[in-house]
């Protein structure tokens, strides 16, 4: 069976006044239809840039894909507006952004902002379209929809506003939902509501989701499988269990050791990764992460490590991972054997 | 949204008292007698005028005697025209003028806002760095030297086609507005344009844009249903000041183009120390450009809903 | 898997040079600390903002116009000693680069006429009497039998029609008179003069007659002298040339010389576009940052004090102000002025201030800053004026042109400085009246004017962008 989404090999630059900035150096990730796949990863580790690029959503200049392909049930799609008919933004795919409240258009009312998705895809009416948009705002599990429809983004609670994103991005029944950063913005009951909200109109259409975050409790509770980003690349892919309790990256176990726990004692201090990511104008012709691993090993700064395939979809881009490695590796994952994925960047 | 209306009118109300009792008292400390002068030598027409201004009564009584005729829309009598009405002479030349200044505040606003969404959308392009060039050159020359070299390129025009394809100066018909109102909006067009192209460029890399591309929509109604719409949001909030700075910045064009405006007519007045139309026409003036500025944000409150709706 | 395996693997997907992998490769390396930390060195608040502008390419350049204007204005004046009231007779309305030759003649004498009988023989039509200078043009021509009258007719182009002929300027009635002395205002450079011979009715006879002058520049002794063009007048011979003196940037209609009055104008220009706005901009600062500070009914009912102000119509007021004061004879109207300017604009600096003030009271810095018990005069002069202070600038700067501009208006429509006194704006209101046939009179000043304004505007945007703290990492 091929996958929803397949994206692979995924270049993209930014030509800036300080020169290029290469922010995906080779990315590759698959979603199946019904699945929720988080993308992981720190602030300008190329998440939202690698979703954005796969809708033709960054700016182009001054963005540049310089490879990959995009695949849509195995239609390639990348750089095209249109696939069989169908547009892809907004029919195929739809997305929700971080910030709800600037993601809106402030003069125009909500159920207008709802209904153009339906106008300019379906071909609907003005009229037809907004009945339309107010049940969607139902849907959504907004109250007195119909009076809310008339008002504007301003006269909304950041919640509802994710909520009103929500509803215009599934309007068209899309077959994958994009979710950048959903929850960031908002407080942790609504947060929670919209997951819930989420992971319901998952069931009920079987759409697949890409949850953008860096939030690994969001992760912990939405996802099927999880990709960990880190300057530009992919270093470990797998299911959230693999991720979770079989870490095969050091940054990973890094993330997680960042991030507040119940299991440890009282004393549980959270360790941040020291060290910042590496300057994309000119990434490090070795592992990108060498600088702040406490594992890097000689070959980590000269080198990038190969994508190791550890077991059945979990992937680790760590030169521990490689069988000439001997040495400890506390914590790590290793699955043995071992095999090198043929596409190495 | 009706509070507000009441309210900006009250307060428009209390500012044009403001302005009159300001011309009041700045023309009452004009040096010397305002009657002194050779016009008004004949003791009984002084003592006629004296009378008919209230001259002779203390500061304070002047102040109501004044402030109730103005109140009844009386502005008096001209000093230098003895027999014309300030209210005359209001009526005669400020259709003029207004028509000028709305015809070169339209011209402003649509070239403005034209052009700013054009170098917005073709950024750092040819047609941005040519309408750029066009902008620093509209802020940066005085338009006296506007309407100079617009009158000598038509004289040259006019001189090369052998017969006259726009009248390079006077009053009467539409083709006599077009120059001086071009020359007249040039400036405010420009500065409207500069507005406008932060404006756009700031909508179109705006969250909200992004949004409407990912729901898929069209680039065109992209551009009219969401980056036009709320680029041109600060281009009105600023057309008040911008009317009021077209329409007194007329006096230039109406002195190089021969045009009886208003404010020529008050250049002459203040030039032969005509007290009553110097004072009338302040004061007409000021009442003008405050509801000017109300009726503006009336309209942007009307065509805002975070400002309609509160 | 083995080494070799692992190499071919690499070199199939051809992504990296072969290489074989050394247990070496695997050997830790030693832990140190992460080479992180401040890449760059760190810079205070000002230090970044003028990297920011030095890297504007168009301010730098405005600030050196800027600079240049600066001495053209204080130093110009120092080299360039040209009394810029001082007429020079000789050379009005001398555009750019002109000749400046003249030539020695004897002084002017009176002529008595010619008859045609009397030795100039048989000509044809009208004739130039002599060579044509800028003391006279003498004009001779054959007389009309039926003519009672002539009217002649002076043209600085050769006429297209009969009906247009010029400048109409003498009308000759004596019988028996047919010759004519021009010493009406005249330049070196070519006239055509018509002569149309007029019957008892005033009809035209016949079709005009019409002959080109070059006329020649000419000089005296004595006004060589006068003029100290040489050292030694005396020692020069009739038919000599003398060089007048220079302006390099021509003269104007009564013949002072354009870059002294520049200099002088620029002066004015410069005072009150610098002094009236620091001025305002002080007093601005002083009203807004009290009100903001103290807040509450004293700042509302600043505020509005402040809108009022604002609501009064600029111009009309201007002009009001002017007359208030009274230029009085010999005055310049310079003062008037500023303090017009200061009185009608110093709100909307008070207005920008104010909102600065309470919006910094506001940021989270600040409530730390208190929290952790910083003094008043701590807040105000580590968070307030810091804050504060780039818009101030800001301001400041667009104020220049702002002011220049009204100014210039103000004298352009001859309600600001007076004349004799030199302006810019003044300037160009003369330079109006000679458009169409000097334009330099009004080209110089617009552009005086022009690049002030459009140098202080571009360095106003170069200030906003580089003391913008949103923007501190774009560079």
């Amino acid at each position: 069976m091929t996958a929803l989404l397949e994206v692979s090999n995924l270049h993209v630059e930014f030509d800036t006044y300080g020169g290029i900035v290469k922010a995906l150096r080779g990315v590759d990730f698959s979603v199946e239809s019904g699945q929720t796949l988080a993308i992981v990863g720190e602030s300008g580790s190329g998440k939202s840039v690698a979703m954005q690029s796969v809708t033709g959503l960054i700016p182009m200049p001054p963005g540049r894909i310089t490879a990959g392909s995009a695949k849509l049930r195995g239609k390639e799609f990348l750089g095209q507006r249109r696939l069989d008919g169908k547009t892809i933004c907004g029919d195929e795919i739809g997305m929700i952004f971080q910030d709800a409240m600037s993601s809106l258009n402030p003069t125009m009312c909500i159920g207008d902002q709802i209904a153009e998705t339906l106008e300019v895809h379906r071909g609907y009416s003005h009229g037809k379209a907004f009945s339309r948009a107010i049940e969607l705002l139902d849907m959504v599990r907004i109250p007195e929809a119909a009076r809310r429809a008339r008002q504007f983004p301003f006269e909304f609670s950041g919640g509802m506003l994710q909520r009103v994103m929500i509803a215009t991005a599934i309007a068209c029944k899309p077959s994958l939902l994009i979710a950048d950063e959903p929850t960031t913005a908002l407080d942790v009951t609504i947060q929670a509501q919209i997951l819930d909200l989420l992971q319901s109109l998952q069931k009920e259409t079987g759409m697949a989701i890409v949850l953008i975050t860096h939030d690994l409790s969001v992760v912990a509770r939405m996802a099927d499988r999880v990709a960990v980003m880190y300057a530009g690349q992919i270093v470990e892919s797998g299911s959230v269990d693999d991720i979770f309790y079989r870490s095969a990256h050091p940054y990973t176990l890094g993330l997680k050791l960042a991030m507040p726990s119940h299991s440890e004692g009282e004393d549980h201090r959270l360790r941040p990764i020291p060290g910042s990511p590496p300057d994309m104008f000119s990434p490090p012709a070795g592992c990108a992460y060498c600088e702040r691993c406490d594992r890097a090993m000689r070959i980590c700064q000269s080198d990038n490590p190969p994508i190791f395939t550890l077991d059945k979809g979990h992937l680790s881009r760590c030169w521990q991972q490689h069988p000439q490695h001997t040495g400890a590796s506390e914590g790590l994952y290793k699955a043995a054997p071992v095999s090198v994925d043929e596409v190495l960047a | 949204m009706w509070s507000y209306t009441v309210k900006r009118i009250l307060q428009g109300i209390v500012t044009v008292w403001f302005i009159a009792t300001a011309t009041f008292l700045a023309m009452h400390n004009v040096p010397g007698d305002p009657l002194s002068s050779d016009r008004a030598t004949n003791e009984t027409i002084r003592a006629n005028l004296e009378a008919r201004y209230g001259l002779d009564k203390p500061l304070l009584e002047q102040y109501v005697v004044y402030m109730g005729n103005m109140m009844r829309g009386d502005f008096g009598i001209s000093f230098t025209q003895q027999n014309r009405e300030v209210n005359d002479i209001i009526r005669e030349h400020f259709p003029v003028s207004a028509t000028l200044g709305v015809l070169a505040v339209v011209f402003a606003a649509l070239g403005g806002i034209l052009m700013g969404a054009l170098t917005a959308l073709y950024r750092n392009r040819l047609p941005d760095y040519i309408i750029m060039f066009l902008v620093i050159m509209g802020i940066s020359v005085p338009s006296f030297v506007f309407a100079a070299l617009g009158q000598l390129s038509l004289v040259n025009l006019n001189a090369m086609m052998g017969f006259s394809v726009l009248p390079v100066a006077g009053w009467g018909t539409v083709s006599h507005m077009l120059l001086p109102a071009l020359v007249l909006g040039l400036g405010t067009m420009a500065y409207l344009t500069r507005l406008m192209r932060s404006s756009m460029l700031e909508v179109i890399s705006s969250d909200y844009v992004r949004t409407a591309r990912a729901k898929g929509v069209p680039p065109a109604r992209i551009f009219t249903r969401h980056q036009l719409r709320n680029a041109v949001m600060p281009v009105i909030t600023v057309l008040g000041p911008a009317i009021a700075s077209i329409t007194t910045g007329g006096f230039v064009v109406e002195l190089v183009f021969a045009v009886p405006g208003l404010g020529r007519y008050f250049v002459q007045a203040v030039q032969q120390l005509d007290y009553t139309v110097i004072m009338g026409t302040t004061v007409f003036y000021g009442a003008f450009l405050v509801f000017m500025v109300i009726l503006v944000d009336l309209v942007y409150g009307w065509i805002d809903p975070r400002v309609r709706l509160k | 898997m083995t080494d070799q395996a692992l190499t071919n693997n690499q070199t199939a997907a051809g992504a990296q040079p072969v290489r074989t992998l050394r247990p070496a490769d695997f050997e830790a390396l030693p832990p140190s600390a992460p080479t992180t930390g401040i890449v760059r060195p760190s810079r205070s608040y000002w230090q970044d903002a003028w990297a920011r502008l030095k890297a504007n390419r168009r301010a730098i350049v405005s600030l050196y116009i800027i600079i240049f204007l600066m001495l053209f204005t204080f130093v110009g004046p120092l080299i360039w000693r040209v009394d810029p009231a001082l007429q020079d007779i000789d050379q009005i309305s001398q555009g750019p680069l002109a000749s400046r030759a003249a030539v020695l003649v004897e002084p002017f004498e009176r002529w008595d006429g010619v008859s045609i009988d009397g030795g100039f023989g048989e000509g044809d039509g009208l004739r130039l009497a002599a060579q044509p200078t800028t003391q006279q043009v003498r004009l001779f021509w054959d007389p009309v039998p039926s003519a009672s009258s002539y009217s002649i007719y002076r043209n600085h182009y050769e006429p297209q029609t009969e009906l247009v002929l010029g400048l109409p300027i003498a009308s000759i009635t004596r019988d028996g008179i047919s010759w004519y002395e021009d010493r009406l205002d005249l330049r070196a450079r070519s006239y055509y003069y018509s002569v149309v011979a007029l019957d008892d009715l005033g009809q035209r006879i016949g079709s005009p007659q019409t002959v080109e002058a070059n006329v020649l520049r000419v000089i005296t002794r004595d006004e060589v002298a006068s003029r100290g063009l040489v050292d030694d007048p005396d020692a020069l011979q009739i038919g000599d040339a003398v060089k007048l003196s220079l302006h390099p940037l021509g003269t104007d209609y009564l013949g002072r010389d354009m870059l002294a009055r520049l200099m002088a104008g620029a002066r004015v220009s410069l005072f009150i576009g610098l002094l009236a706005p620091l001025m305002f901009v002080a007093i601005g600062v002083l009203y807004g940052a009290t009100a903001g500070f103290i807040g509450g009914k004293v700042d509302q009912v600043m505020m509005r004090f402040a809108d009022f102000v604002v609501a009064l119509p600029f111009l009309l007021f201007m002009i009001l102000f002017q007359v208030v004061f009274g230029i009085g004879p010999g005055e310049s109207g310079i003062v008037p002025m500023l303090v017009a300017l200061v009185i009608l604009s110093w709100p909307a600096t008070s207005r920008l201030v104010r909102g600065q003030i309470l919006q910094i009271r506001e940021e989270a810095y600040v409530s730390a800053a208190r929290l952790l018990g910083g003094s008043h005069q701590y807040l105000i002069w580590r968070h307030m004026i810091p804050n504060t202070l780039g818009v101030i600038l800001v301001t400041l700067t667009f104020a220049v042109p702002a002011a220049i501009f009204t100014e210039a208006f103000l004298s352009f429509i001859g309600m600001g400085v007076a004349p004799p006194t030199a302006s810019w704006g003044s300037m160009c209101n003369e330079g109006l009246k000679t458009m169409l046939t000097h334009p330099h009179e009004l080209i110089f000043p617009a552009l005086m004017i022009s690049m002030t304004v459009l140098a202080f505007n571009l360095l106003g945007d170069g200030l906003r962008d580089a003391l913008d703290a949103k923007m501190r990492n774009s560079v």
